[in-house]
């Protein structure tokens, strides 16, 4: 079966889950001084309790998803727009969720739009958007 | 020499641009967003359905996040909406560079807000991602609050 074919609309794709770890924040950002990612000091000064994680953390998490959903025609021809709602902290732990909601004829295959969002422990959803790309 | 004056939603005007300094994509550079994001797929470093290794797709967008800090002293920000449109696949050894354009500002609920335009490409000038993001600015001697 093609992976065209083995997409439904409605279909929950699996989770991932991501522990947002100060040390791969670090390696994400780049440790800097008075950096609200890094400068945990400095993040309270400017109203946050504690370090936050880059939103685009979250893009990388639905790429993921994406990628093993769709493998190349995600890698070239995909697109992902998403919203960060809520700030995400070092030390939560975001689940990375997605539902395909649509599939239509794009040249000689299929493009999937996936609705896409990630949540932290507390069940608050921190960043929603869609995500789309290609198969065969 | 490059001035760097504090950016200030006053000082910023739609329409002007940002341009990135090249990188290099190393292995190295895959091999430790790898450990950031904890994705460890097999075509990151092995051969994929494109030759060799390819990165992940949102390996450059701090390239393109960052494109304001090539002209301002950025005081503190969030980012608000991120868009891509992956258009070929980025791999080691591309030296790659991204090119931005202000095209809106605006205030909303007393929160200062920029939307920049931006174009990742090869040396080659192939274009490899482009899209747009909204970035919050936090003016220097306030706090975020609401969030």
């Amino acid at each position: 079966m093609s992976v065209a074919e083995a997409v439904a609309v409605g279909q929950e794709l699996p989770s991932l889950a991501k522990e947002m770890t100060q040390r791969r924040i670090d390696v994400f950002s780049g440790v800097k001084p008075r950096s609200i990612h890094t400068d945990e000091d400095w993040a309270r000064q400017k109203g946050f309790r504690t370090t936050l994680a880059q939103g685009m953390m979250s893009t990388a998490y639905v790429s993921e998803m994406m990628t093993r959903l769709l493998g190349a025609g995600f890698v070239k021809g995909g697109t992902l727009s998403m919203s960060f709602i809520k700030p995400v902290y070092a030390g939560d732990r975001l689940t990375v969720h997605g539902v395909v909601r649509e599939t239509r004829p794009e040249g000689a295959g299929t493009r999937v739009v996936v609705e896409v969002w990630c949540q932290n422990q507390h069940g608050d959803k921190t960043a929603v958007g869609t995500a789309s790309g290609l198969t065969p | 020499m490059t001035e760097f004056p504090k950016l200030t939603y006053d000082a910023l005007t739609v329409g002007e641009e940002f341009v990135s300094d090249t990188h290099l994509v190393t292995p190295e550079d895959v091999e430790a967003y790898a450990f950031a994001v904890d994705d460890h797929h097999p075509w990151h470093s092995e051969p994929s359905p494109f030759g060799g290794p390819v990165a992940h797709p949102t390996l450059m967008a701090n390239q393109a996040l960052s494109l304001r800090h090539s002209k301002y002293i950025v005081h503190a920000g969030l980012h608000a909406k991120m868009e891509f449109n992956f258009l070929e696949p980025v791999r080691p050894g591309m030296r790659v560079q991204t090119r931005g354009r202000v095209i809106d500002k605006y205030e909303r609920r007393g929160r200062q807000y920029m939307v920049t335009e931006y174009v990742t490409q090869d040396a080659q000038g192939t274009t490899l991602v482009r899209g747009q993001f909204t970035q919050m600015l936090i003016p220097e001697g306030t706090r975020h609050v609401g969030r």
